[in-house]
């Protein structure tokens, strides 16, 4: 008779080695990055006109609204790497190919060492996002082996990921969760539509980002962000982030 | 303590038949069109669903709208000593999508729950109007993201229909291969949220490793987790490319064995079983009446299923089981889901195995309703998922939809009453309800 133990030993280790060594090509889908060219200059025009979000300009591609659907790559665009898995200032998003992520400010929790608890507000997402932050705590990639919790309620909160484009009925509600909030706190916008509207942009009733309503301190683009892309966020805010130094 | 008679009245004119079982779902019915309220009435007014007094259903309709939070079932009125509302939402980590439950309750146990969505529509569906269609459909796939591919293929089924457009035969046989996939990911998904609620930490853990499996997968074959952008009009940006198949095919079989005996420990396990059983039972007349689809419909020993009662290319060529359960409870819900994860693991070794050559003539199209007006029905993994498009010259002049969790928002409210609230994940999990396809 087959036994819990006995699989699972049988199955040996699944968890990522992340962030002790590199996320691996499997932990990182090739939404996890951002269409660019494969060389300095303007833009192709194709690829301007074609991008159905207008996240292509003549300079750059901004990255917070660009919703990965990958029109661009047939008119010269490409996956480009490194992979900057998570941005700290909104510029950061729309910056030129090359150009690197502005010096990071001070990780907002890194008074609390390694035990950070985390809340899912949902302002009005596809149900994706919200799915790939519960992710994080499947066993191949155990968030609770880094100290980090999901938490009922956001009193007992220290970081709130907000998914969804924000509409007018949940402004409120999200209001008060980032009130009930003890600090020190920090907020997590996860993908394309908290940061700005994604593939909603523009619908009546609804709020193009999260600007005006609580302070943003990470951003994860996506669409959805992979859930190594949320684990990066995470460790970054709470200052345990190699990369990051 | 009172409650209003209309929904414990026994009509015999509601006797199941299976014209009426059916006929909530025909092109005019009501249901098919959740928003249309006119019609919705109309079917009230035929006797298949049971008839709320016309000031409540006016009150219901009055307060729906499309944004302001309003209640998915008619209300009802309990009364009775000490009973007090608790609402619960709409932000809470139970339930990760943002909605309220409002329950009537004396302490411990459920009178009444009553779900109240509304609070995350992102008015999608009347955005729609005037886009071509690939860029509706790109839309349409992040309406309730992990579901995409069932509203994707019922969407464009729709539009092909209203403009009669053929479809190539391997673009059919991709959209079945992609929702198979994806109701694997979402049966899995949901054993998973059950086992987590019972506490089987390793089973669920295990569970939701396998999903997170089956999401790797479908972002390697068809380059996004989601299957987003695998199914577009007119050449799709993800394709499905000969490596990818072979990929397929050799990861499907160590998956498949993986569940099996995953779902073997789980039904050793007596506390996980004694949790979900007689948990939300849903009474088969109930769900026949209020329009259940699915596996909920299915659990009630029902057997309807899209695929077989509406075949399309390809499922007309293949072997397809259907599974049903008679009790009607959490158990017999997450029996049916299992019983479909195989089966669908059968589907896609099928359609693997006997993948059309390219080229020959496109598919016809279904006739459409109306001219410039189709309607597509898939079945999506939480059940019968009906679009109704109005397009012209390639663009969208309307769409509607009725999703699965529309029609069975009220099935999970009614088997709620006299459940006490530790049986609320296990019930409603069993469901697989989506407040993203309800808000749209």
């Amino acid at each position: 008779m087959p036994s819990w133990i006995g699989q699972a030993a049988h199955r040996g280790i699944l968890t990522s080695r992340y962030p002790r060594a590199p996320a691996t090509e499997a932990e990182v889908p090739m939404t996890a990055r951002a269409p660019g060219p494969p060389a300095a200059g303007p833009l192709p025009a194709a690829a301007i006109s074609v991008c159905p979000v207008g996240a292509i300009g003549e300079r750059a591609v901004d990255q917070g609204r660009c919703i990965r659907c990958a029109r661009c790559l047939a008119h010269g665009l490409q996956p480009v790497g490194p992979v900057e898995l998570t941005v700290a200032r909104a510029e950061a998003l729309v910056a030129p190919p090359g150009a690197r992520d502005p010096p990071a400010p001070a990780p907002p929790l890194a008074s609390l060492g390694r035990s950070i608890h985390v809340f899912l507000v949902d302002v009005g997402s596809c149900n994706a996002c919200n799915l790939e932050v519960l992710g994080i705590a499947n066993p191949l990639y155990d968030a609770a082996r880094l100290g980090i919790f999901f938490t009922n309620s956001p009193r007992h909160a220290d970081v709130l990921l907000v998914v969804g484009v924000p509409t007018e009925e949940m402004v409120e509600p999200l209001r008060r969760a980032y009130e009930a909030m003890p600090a020190p706190k920090s907020v997590i916008a996860i993908g394309a539509c908290p940061i700005s509207g994604g593939a909603f942009r523009g619908n009546p009733g609804l709020r193009p980002s999260l600007d005006g309503l609580v302070p943003v301190d990470r951003f994860v683009p996506g669409c959805p962000p992979a859930p190594i892309q949320i684990l990066d966020a995470l460790l970054t805010v709470s200052g345990r982030n190699r990369r990051e130094g | 303590m009172t409650r209003s008679a209309w929904r414990e009245e026994p009509a015999d004119r509601f006797a199941l038949t299976p014209d009426r079982a059916l006929a909530y779902v025909a092109p005019e019915g009501a249901f098919a069109l959740y928003n249309d309220f006119a019609a919705r009435d109309s079917v009230l007014a035929t006797g298949l669903a049971p008839v709320p007094p016309a000031e409540v259903v006016a009150a219901w309709r009055d307060q729906g709208g499309e944004r302001r939070p309003h209640r998915l079932v008619p209300p009802d009125t309990v009364e009775g000593y000490g009973t007090f509302t608790f609402p619960y939402g709409p932000i809470s980590m139970g339930v990760p999508e943002s909605g309220r439950f409002d329950v009537v309750t004396y302490g411990e146990r459920v009178l009444e729950l009553t779900p109240i969505g509304g609070y995350k529509a992102r008015r999608t569906l009347p955005s729609l109007a005037g886009r071509p269609l690939a860029d509706a459909a790109l839309r349409i796939e992040r309406l309730a993201g992990n579901v995409a591919a069932a509203h994707v293929a019922a969407f464009l089924a729709a539009a092909e229909s209203a403009q009669g457009t053929g479809v190539p035969t391997r673009e059919l046989w991709t959209r079945a291969l992609a929702q198979e996939l994806q109701r694997i990911y979402n049966h899995v998904h949901v054993l998973g949220r059950i086992a987590e609620a019972a506490s089987q930490n390793v089973g669920s853990a295990e569970t939701h490793a396998l999903a997170e499996q089956i999401l790797r997968l479908q972002g390697h074959v068809f380059g996004h987790r989601w299957l987003f952008g695998a199914l577009l009009p007119g050449g799709p940006p993800r394709r499905l490319d000969l490596d990818g198949r072979r990929a397929l095919a050799a990861a499907l079989a160590p998956r498949s064995k993986e569940f099996e005996e995953l779902w073997e420990l789980f039904l050793d396990s007596r506390t996980f079983v004694d949790r979900i059983q007689g948990t939300c039972p849903v009474a088969r007349e109930l769900a026949v009446r209020w329009g259940a689809v699915g596996p909920t419909l299915r659990a009630c020993g029902v057997p309807w299923d899209d695929r077989l009662r509406v075949p399309v290319v390809p499922y007309t060529d293949l072997f397809l089981a259907l599974p049903h359960e008679r009790d009607g409870d959490a158990l017999a819900r997450v029996l049916v889901r299992v019983q479909e994860v195989r089966s669908s693991f059968l589907l896609l070794e099928q359609l693997l195995d006997r993948w059309p050559a390219d080229g020959g003539a496109p598919e016809e199209a279904a006739p459409p309703v109306a001219p410039g007006r189709g309607l597509g029905r898939v079945e999506a993994p939480s059940g019968d998922l009906v679009y109704d498009v109005r397009a012209r010259d390639g663009r969208i002049e309307a769409v509607a939809a009725r999703t699965p969790s529309d029609a069975n928002w009220p099935l999970f409210s009614f088997g709620m009453r006299d459940a006490v609230f530790t049986d609320f994940h296990f019930a409603f999990e069993s469901f697989g309800l989506v407040f993203a396809e309800t808000d749209r």
